[in-house]
């Protein structure tokens, strides 16, 4: 990489004298249209997504135990259907890493991931092999990696090497362990739900900021978690989701190193990700907290989404011959770019209309 | 903070000799001048000399986000590293004399936002990621010519991030974070379950590992990042907890050479507002004042170190930069903003440009 740096007396960057320092003004108010924002993100997405999610993990545990209890190719079939609906339906929510989905490990409990050294798969080829009967019960299963509880460790037993023994009695132990997996899920699945309708838990501050609170003492902090959300979500689903499996320069692409390639949702649950993102961006009304000269941006972002759409529908074939068709392999490395404007147009453009700081150093770290 | 104490004897005359008219000019009005990483409104990244009234006396183009700024008065030259998983540093010549040399970190590796330079300013030390190993190793650059990477040593931990040389000039110290993250998958924590942070002290000649301090067993999950040296040599850390987000350990702490590493006691209300996460650490001109910041919690503290308590609690959105003046310090922000703190007598000024996470004072 060449880098051509230039070094010159800087005539653009004069400073001006501000009028007061930028000190976090006491007590908080919130303005209606912010509320209102807030609470159409709760209401309108988050609450409903996290419902969604317990519902559908629900149904996997019962395809689960309908798979165990009268093994056949047809109950095979419906529980790995279930599988996909709760896989996507947490594909939803899983941008939403705040409040209940980061405690107790959660959002790793239902997906560990990225794994990059195949923990998960390691771990459990290792429980299949040993027969170890304390991943059965999900109050055993609890205690082990978080590699092995997951929506992960269930994609591997429901469509693994050997998975077609899950139609018949020899598969026993490799169904009980599948439906300890869908049983922990659910369980994650109805905290987040409880969570986020806690009425003294994390709506409550996020819709009503307070300097009191230990989380969002002000409106500005909590709008910056919101579209925070939006902002690193993209983030993560470009850097997580897509980057890691197509070929970059001279390196190939490791279509194995995409997440749920072996059940086909690589792409679904990318899309999944993005839908999830683009409702709570139109849903809440986020967008349109900016002032008129920015009034066409959440159009230009709901116009980027749709790009995004689009390319993901071209991307139909697995991703291991996606990644070698000429064409999806361009869609694929056309979502790259999209994703990286949609970065771009949230967590900057939309970010400095809003007068947030959710791009640079107050929200994005120090690169940890 | 050896090398940071130097720079104040490093003032006026050492380098104004040969700099360029307006900058010697800028440079001779100014007691302090300070630099640090920035991002332009238009969106492009670099990095600025600011003098103590505010001036920009230079700024350089980045080519993509910078960090941590190191300087060496015997060197005479600064390096901007770029921002983790970033693979460019640039040298540059305050005085502007000599063209910027960019660093390429090799195959394999990427900086981790921050350098410090030997003494004599021949060598540069740089910490960095062998990702693939997920190993932390310190890149040892020739800087007596064209920084030819000419060692490495290991951190002894993984995703080190800062490091500074110890008061005695040959030991390094390094704050490994304990996070593992690979260039596949972006900023993504690859292991938050099973997280190692230390501080750890080695051998600058060798790279021998001289100690390595952990926090106990059940603190795994609060990476130590940032750091300061006292005046009494204990390296003050600031650490982002990476549990859960209702739990609230103490973030702040310090280590010594002879093997004493501990967390101080921060009242609840302060601890709670930092927000699990310290951006910066500095420490005051005579080493009796260590001034954090945590710009997701809006929030600056300065403790003295010899009580460890809290003298003053300011707030700044977004503040971040943190470095010392001759009475205080000087914070900036994400938002453009710098202020004066716990006794520096500076007028609030804002740039329309946003300061990145660190402010380094070079004179």
């Amino acid at each position: 990489m060449r880098l051509v740096i230039a070094l010159f007396l800087a005539l653009c960057a004069q400073p001006v004298l501000a009028q007061a320092p930028a000190t976090v003004a006491a007590p908080a108010t919130v303005t209606p249209q912010a509320t209102a924002v807030l609470q159409a993100a709760v209401n309108s997405v988050i609450r409903p997504a996290m419902v969604d999610f317990k519902n559908r993990s629900s149904g996997l545990v019962s395809a689960m135990t309908a798979l165990c209890t009268v093994p056949s190719p047809g109950a095979l079939m419906i529980a790995k259907g279930q599988f996909r609906q709760t896989a996507l339906a947490y594909g939803r929510i899983e941008p939403i890493r705040i409040g209940p989905l980061m405690e107790d490990n959660r959002a790793e409990r239902v997906l560990f991931w990225p794994d990059r050294r195949g923990i998960a798969l390691r771990q459990v080829q290792a429980i299949l092999a040993e027969s170890d009967e304390t991943a059965t019960d999900p109050n055993t299963l609890r205690d082990k990696s978080v590699a092995v509880q997951g929506l992960g460790a269930l994609e591997y037993v429901l469509f693994g090497t050997d998975a077609l023994v899950l139609q018949g009695p020899e598969g026993a132990f490799r169904c009980r362990y599948g439906k300890a997996i869908a049983t922990s899920i659910a369980r994650v699945a109805q905290e987040l739900a409880v969570g986020w309708y806690d009425p003294d838990g994390i709506v409550q501050h996020l819709t009503s900021p307070n300097p009191a609170n230990a989380d969002y003492r002000t409106e500005t902090e909590a709008l910056e978690e919101l579209v925070g959300i939006l902002s690193h979500g993209v983030e993560a689903a470009r850097d997580q989701r897509l980057r890691p499996f197509l070929a970059q320069g001279d390196a190939a692409a490791k279509p194995k190193q995409a997440l749920f390639w072996r059940s086909g949702l690589t792409m679904p649950m990318l899309r999944a990700n993005l839908e999830g993102l683009r409702d709570l961006l139109l849903r809440s009304g986020v967008g349109k907290l900016v002032g008129t000269r920015d009034i066409g941006l959440e159009n230009s972002i709901a116009f980027e989404f749709r790009n995004a759409g689009r390319a993901l529908e071209i991307v139909t074939l697995p991703v291991e011959a996606a990644v070698e068709d000429e064409k999806q392999a361009f869609a694929l490395n056309y979502l790259l770019l999209v994703t990286q404007s949609l970065q771009g147009m949230i967590g900057e453009q939309l970010s400095g209309a809003m007068g947030l700081s959710v791009g640079f150093s107050a929200l994005d770290g120090d690169g940890g | 903070m050896w090398q940071r104490r130097a720079f104040l004897k490093a003032a006026g005359a050492g380098f104004a000799a040969s700099l360029l008219p307006r900058q010697a000019l800028a440079l001779e009005r100014n007691e302090l001048v300070f630099a640090s990483a920035v991002q332009t409104r238009a969106g492009g990244y670099g990095a600025v000399l600011l003098g103590e009234r505010g001036d920009v006396i230079a700024s350089i183009d980045l080519p993509d986000r910078g960090h941590d700024i190191t300087f060496s008065r015997a060197a005479g030259r600064g390096v901007v590293f770029a921002r983790q998983p970033g693979t460019f540093a640039v040298v540059f010549d305050p005085a502007g004399q000599a063209a910027p040399i960019t660093l390429t970190s090799p195959e394999g590796r990427h900086f981790y936002g921050h350098g410090v330079f030997s003494p004599d300013g021949k060598l540069l030390y740089a910490t960095e990621s062998d990702f693939e190993a997920a190993q932390g190793v310190i890149g040892v650059y020739d800087a007596t010519g064209d920084y030819k990477r000419i060692a490495e040593y290991p951190t002894y931990g993984t995703g080190p991030h800062e490091l500074l040389l110890m008061p005695d000039g040959k030991t390094l110290v390094i704050a490994n974070g304990g996070i593992e993250t690979h260039p596949d998958f972006g900023k993504a924590e690859l292991n938050l379950q099973t997280m190692d942070p230390s501080v750890v002290f080695v051998d600058a000649g060798s790279g021998a590992l001289v100690g390595q301090l952990r926090l106990e067993a059940g603190l795994h999950q609060l990476s130590i990042r940032h750091m300061a040296i006292d005046i009494r040599g204990r390296v003050w850390f600031g650490c982002q907890y990476k549990g859960a987000p209702s739990a609230s350990p103490q973030l702040v702490g310090y280590a010594t050479l002879d093997g004493d590493i501990q967390l101080v006691e921060l009242p609840p209300d302060t601890l709670r507002d930092l927000r699990n996460y310290v951006g910066s650490v500095a420490v005051s001109a005579d080493g009796e004042t260590v001034a954090i910041s945590s710009p997701g919690g809006n929030l600056l503290v300065a403790i003295d170190v010899a009580g460890g308590k809290p003298v003053l609690v300011e707030t700044l959105r977004s503040g971040c930069g943190l470095a010392a003046d001759n009475a205080g310090f000087v914070a900036t922000s994400g938002l453009g903003d710098m202020i004066g703190l716990a006794g520096a007598e500076r007028q609030a000024r804002k740039f329309d440009f946003a300061f990145d996470n660190h402010m380094l004072r070079v004179g």
